[in-house]
C-alpha cells in the first residue's frame, strides 16, 4: 500500500488529511525556549494570535528536524510493508531535506524492498498547499506513485506563487530571500514583491507602493502568465490580514469571473516565522513560474 | 557724550552683549514678524541663542581680533535656524576682517563690516534681497566712516532702519503679510545694542534666558556609583603658549590640532597669539592637560561630564546614545534627523535613523547640536535629514564643520519627506552616491500637508480665521474650518489624495487617539484604495502631519 505524507509547511490542515488521507509531518518552530509543533501541540492554529504575537514584536525561529524524527515517521510505514509518497514544501528553503534523505537512506539499507517517492513542491504554504491537493486528488483517484511523480515533473514548475511581506524584519533575519533591498519599507506603505523560481527559492523581483498597487500586480502576474487558470484551484494565502486576501480574492474573480475556483488559505506558523504578518501571496496554474 | 574713536576689545565684547540684551527686549515682537500665519515664527529666539552662545564663550582678551573670532567661533556653533546661521556668518566675517587688529579704528572697523557683508552674501547659496542681508549690506554701504566710531554707527543705523522699511518693497511675502522681514529687523536691534555699548549705555539687566532649549540644573544623580563612563568628558580650556617651552615665533599649532584629533573628538581648536583654545570631547581630560603642558600653561579649564550634560539635554527617548569612541569598524551609513514630539522621534527611530535631533520649526537645533549628533555615530557617511528649510542652514554648517565622516545634507523640507526619504535608503547599496540619488527622488514625488491653528487672519486660497484649523502645504493654505477633522478631510481633497497610493497620518499631542482613529476611517471610506497608515507622532503645533505618497 501507497501511504501520502505531507507537511504542515504545506498549509495542510487536519481537515484535508481526513479528506484525503493525508499523514503529516509537524514541521517545528520556536517561541523563546519553546518548541512547538503544529497540529500536536494544538488542533486548531489560533492564526490571529500566533500573528499578533508577532506585531508585538516576538520572532519565532525554526529549525531543522533530526534523522530520528524523520525515523520516527517513516520506519513504522516500511515495517508495516507500506512505500511512501511525500509531497512536501520546497528543498530550496530548508536544509531538513538533507537530513530526510539520510534517514530514507538509512532506512533502505533495512527495508530494501520498501520504496520511497518524494515530490518537492518546490514551494511553501499557498503553492504547496495547491500541489499537495492535486497529488492527493490524483492519490485518491488511484493513481500510482510512479504517475504523481511523473505529473509533479511537468506540472510543478507550472504552479507559479507571487507574494509580498509587509514587514521585511522577517525575512530579512532569516535571509532567505534574495534581491531583498536594504530598506524599511513596510513602514511607508512599500511591499516587495517576490516570487518562488524553479529551484523553489525565493526572490525578489520589484516593489509596489500601496497595498491596492501590490494586490494588483500579484493579480496581473495571474493574467499575464496563466495557462489553464480555471481548470485548477487558486490558492490565496495570506498571514492573518483575510480582508487583503479578500480584495485579492474579489479582483481575482472580477478578471477571470465568479466562477473561478479560489481557495483561501492561512500561512502556517513555521512558514509564518519566516514572512511575517499581513502578507499575502497568489498561487495558480501558469504557461511557467 | 565720549565719543569713541579706538575700538577695543572690552568696548566690542560689551557691545555684543548689549546687542544681547536688546534683542532679548525685542525678541517677541521680531517672532511676530511671521509671514505666515501659523505659530512657526522663532527668528527672534534664533538669532538671541545664537548671538548669545557667542557672547557666554567670550574671555578677557587683550585684543580685539581675539574677541571677535571668539565670539564668532561660539556663534558659528550655536547658530539655530537660518537667520541664526547667516548672523553667525556675519560675525564671522566681521572677525575675519578683524584679523590680527589689537585696536580699531573707524577705517579698521568699516573694513571688518565690508567683510561681513561679503561673508553673509557668501553664506547663502541663492542670496535674496529684502531680508537681513540686504538690511546689513544697505547699511554698512552708507555708514559713514569719516569720523569717529559713534558717528559710523549712527549713520549705519538710519540707513538699516531705511533698508528695513522698504523690504516688503522688494518682497511680495512680506508685503502680502504686511510685516516688514524679521531677520533684519533681529539684526537692526542688535547693532542698535551695540551702539547703546558704544554710549556708555550698558544695562545691568541680565540676559534673560530664553525657552528653548530649557536649561534645567544638572542632575548630578544621572552619574552614580555603578554607572559607565559611556560620554567621556567635553574639556575646554585656553593655554597660554610660554616662550620657556616652545619658540613662540615659530610654532605650529596644527601639533596640537592633530594630537587632540588623534585622540579626542569634535575638536575645535585655534590660536590667537600666543593664546590657544581648545574644545575636545575624551575619556581622560587629564592625558590631554598633561600634553598639553608641554607647549604652555593654563589661563582657564572647565571639564564636564557628558553623561549629565547628555541626560541634561535630552529627553528619555532621544537619549539614544552611542558610546562616543568606538573601536568597532564604521558602518556604512549613519542618519541624522530632526523631530520633536516623542511619538514622531521614537517613529524616526524605528524607521532607521541613527540619531534624532529634539527640535523642529519652533525649536531649530543648532550647529552644535548636530555635530554632537555626528559624534555620537560612527560610520563612513552620515545622511542628514533636516526636514525643514529653516534648519538645513545650521546643518549645512555643521557638515562643513565635522571631518570624520561624509556628511551629506539630504534636501528633507517636511517631517513626511524625511520619513519617507529614510524608508528608503537601502543600507547594503555600497553607491553612495546613487542610495542618496533615489533617496533624493522619492522625497520630491511626496506631499506633506498640515494641519494647525491659525493665529491671525489671513487670504489665500482660502480665507483664513483667527482661531479656526487650517490645512495647508508648503506656504499654501488649502482648508480653513473651526472643527479640526472638516478642515483636515478638505486638505485632503484638495491635496488629490485619491491620486495616491499610500498616506501616512502622525497626529499631535493635542489630537485624541479615538479623534484620529475616526478621521482615518472616514478618510479610508472616501479612499478605497489608498492605504492609510497611521501614526501616533504627538508632535506640538501640528496636529494633523499627512504625508501623501
Amino acid at each position: 500500500m501507497l501511504v501520502f505524507y505531507s507537511d504542515t509547511d504545506c498549509d495542510i490542515t487536519p481537515k484535508e488529511c481526513a479528506e484525503y488521507g493525508i499523514k503529516m509531518i509537524s514541521m517545528p518552530y520556536t517561541v523563546g525556549d519553546k518548541v512547538i509543533y503544529p497540529y500536536i501541540d494544538f488542533d486548531v492554529f489560533d492564526a490571529h494570535s500566533f500573528y499578533d504575537m508577532l506585531r508585538a514584536g516576538t520572532m519565532p525561529t525554526t529549525s531543522a528536524m533530526s534523522e530520528e524524527a524523520y525515523i520516527q515517521y517513516f520506519e513504522p510505514e516500511f515495517q508495516a510493508g507500506n512505500d511512501i509518497l511525500y509531497v512536501h514544501f520546497s528543498s530550496g528553503t530548508s536544509n531538513t531535506f538533507t537530513i530526510m534523505d539520510q534517514a530514507v537512506a538509512k532506512l533502505k539499507e533495512k527495508y530494501p524492498e520498501r520504496k520511497f517517492y518524494s515530490v518537492d513542491t518546490l514551494g511553501i504554504t499557498a503553492l504547496s498547499y495547491n500541489v499537495v491537493l492535486e497529488c492527493a486528488e490524483m492519490y485518491k483517484a488511484g493513481k500510482t506513485a510512479e504517475e504523481i511523480v511523473e505529473w509533479a515533473k511537468v506540472e510543478v514548475p507550472k504552479f507559479p506563487m507571487y507574494f509580498f511581506a509587509d514587514d521585511l524584519k522577517f525575512f530579512r533575519r532569516s535571509g532567505r530571500v534574495s534581491g531583498l533591498a536594504a530598506t524599511m519599507g513596510g513602514f511607508i506603505g512599500i511591499r516587495p514583491i517576490i516570487y518562488l523560481n524553479d529551484e523553489g527559492k525565493m526572490v525578489s523581483i520589484g516593489k509596489e507602493k500601496g497595498r491596492a498597487k501590490a494586490i494588483a500586480r500579484l493579480v496581473q502576474y495571474v493574467e499575464e502568465l496563466g495557462e489553464d487558470v480555471k481548470a485548477h484551484r487558486v490558492v490565496v494565502g495570506h498571514s492573518d490580514c483575510p480582508e487583503i486576501a479578500d480584495e485579492a480574492v474579489q479582483l481575482l474573480k472580477e478578471k477571470f469571473g465568479e466562477d473561478l475556483n479560489v481557495v483561501t488559505t492561512v500561512v502556517n506558523p513555521t512558514i509564518g516565522s519566516h514572512c511575517g504578518p499581513n502578507g499575502v501571496g497568489i498561487c495558480f496554474h501558469a504557461k511557467h513560474r | 557724550m565720549e565719543r569713541t574713536t579706538e575700538l577695543d576689545s572690552l568696548i566690542f565684547a560689551a557691545m555684543l552683549r548689549q546687542g544681547a540684551v536688546a534683542l532679548g527686549r525685542e525678541k517677541n515682537l521680531i517672532n511676530d514678524l511671521n509671514v505666515f500665519p501659523i505659530p512657526d515664527g522663532d527668528t527672534g529666539d534664533n538669532m538671541l541663542m545664537t548671538l548669545k552662545a557667542g557672547v557666554s564663550s567670550l574671555d578677557c582678551f587683550a585684543k580685539l581680533a581675539m574677541t571677535a573670532q571668539t565670539a564668532s567661533s561660539g556663534m558659528l556653533l550655536g547658530a539655530r535656524g537660518n537667520s541664526g546661521v547667516i548672523l553667525s556668518r556675519i560675525f564671522a566675517g566681521l572677525a575675519k576682517g578683524l584679523q590680527g587688529v589689537e585696536v580699531a579704528d573707524t577705517k579698521a572697523f568699516a573694513d571688518a563690516m565690508s567683510a561681513a557683508v561679503t561673508e553673509a552674501y557668501k553664506a547663502i547659496p541663492i542670496p535674496v534681497e529684502g531680508t537681513i542681508i540686504t538690511v546689513l549690506r544697505e547699511g554698512v554701504e552708507a555708514a559713514d566712516a569719516s569720523q569717529d566710531i559713534n558717528h559710523y554707527f549712527e549713520t549705519m543705523l538710519q540707513a538699516m532702519q531705511v533698508s528695513l522699511d522698504h523690504t516688503p518693497e522688494l518682497l511680495q511675502v512680506l508685503k502680502d503679510a504686511g510685516v516688514v522681514d524679521s531677520g533684519g529687523a533681529g539684526l537692526l536691534c542688535i547693532f542698535r545694542g551695540m551702539n547703546e555699548a558704544l554710549c556708555g549705555q550698558t544695562s545691568e539687566e541680565e540676559l534673560i534666558p530664553t525657552s528653548a532649549p530649557a536649561a534645567p540644573a544638572v542632575d548630578l544623580d544621572k552619574f552614580n556609583e555603578d554607572s559607565k563612563l559611556e560620554f567621556g568628558y567635553c574639556t575646554e580650556f585656553l593655554l597660554r603658549l610660554m616662550r620657556s617651552k616652545v619658540d613662540l615665533e615659530t610654532f605650529d599649532e596644527q601639533v596640537i590640532i592633530d594630537y587632540l584629533n588623534r585622540v579626542g573628538e569634535s575638536v575645535v581648536a585655534f590660536r590667537e597669539g600666543t593664546i590657544v583654545k581648545v574644545h575636545v570631547h575624551t575619556f581622560t581630560p587629564g592625558v590631554i592637560l598633561n600634553e598639553m603642558q608641554q607647549y604652555g600653561e593654563f589661563l582657564t579649564i572647565k571639564i564636564e561630564n557628558m553623561s549629565l550634560q547628555h541626560n541634561q539635554n535630552l529627553s528619555p527617548l532621544t537619549s539614544h546614545l552611542s558610546p562616543l569612541t568606538s573601536n568597532l569598524s564604521p558602518q556604512k551609513y549613519g542618519i541624522v534627523t530632526v523631530a520633536s514630539g516623542e511619538g514622531l522621534i521614537k517613529a524616526f527611530h524605528e524607521i532607521g535613523a541613527d540619531e534624532v535631533i529634539a527640535g523642529g520649526q519652533t525649536m531649530n537645533p543648532s550647529t552644535q547640536d548636530f555635530l554632537d549628533a555626528f559624534a555620537r555615530i560612527n560610520a563612513q557617511h552620515i545622511l542628514v535629514f533636516p526636514n525643514n528649510k529653516n534648519i538645513k542652514m545650521a546643518a549645512e554648517q555643521a557638515a562643513e564643520l565635522y571631518k570624520k565622516a561624509d556628511i551629506h545634507v539630504m534636501p528633507s523640507n517636511t517631517i513626511g519627506e524625511g520619513y519617507y526619504g529614510i524608508g528608503f535608503i537601502d543600507r547594503d547599496n555600497p553607491n553612495v552616491e546613487e542610495n542618496i540619488a533615489s533617496v533624493t527622488e522619492m522625497m520630491e514625488s511626496v506631499t506633506t500637508g498640515l494641519v494647525s491653528t491659525a493665529i491671525r487672519d489671513a487670504e489665500g486660497e482660502v480665507e483664513v480665521h483667527k482661531g479656526d484649523y487650517v490645512g495647508y502645504s508648503g506656504k499654501q493654505m488649502l482648508s480653513d474650518s473651526p472643527v479640526r477633522t472638516e478642515a483636515a478631510m478638505d486638505l485632503c481633497r484638495k491635496l488629490d489624495a485619491s491620486s495616491r497610493d499610500v498616506m501616512l497620518v502622525f497626529y499631535g499631542k493635542d489630537v485624541p487617539e479615538e479623534e484620529a482613529e475616526h478621521l482615518v476611517a472616514d478618510l479610508q471610506k472616501e479612499y478605497k484604495n489608498l492605504e492609510i497608515i497611521l501614526n501616533c507622532g504627538l508632535q506640538p503645533v501640528y496636529d494633523y502631519i499627512f504625508v501623501l505618497c
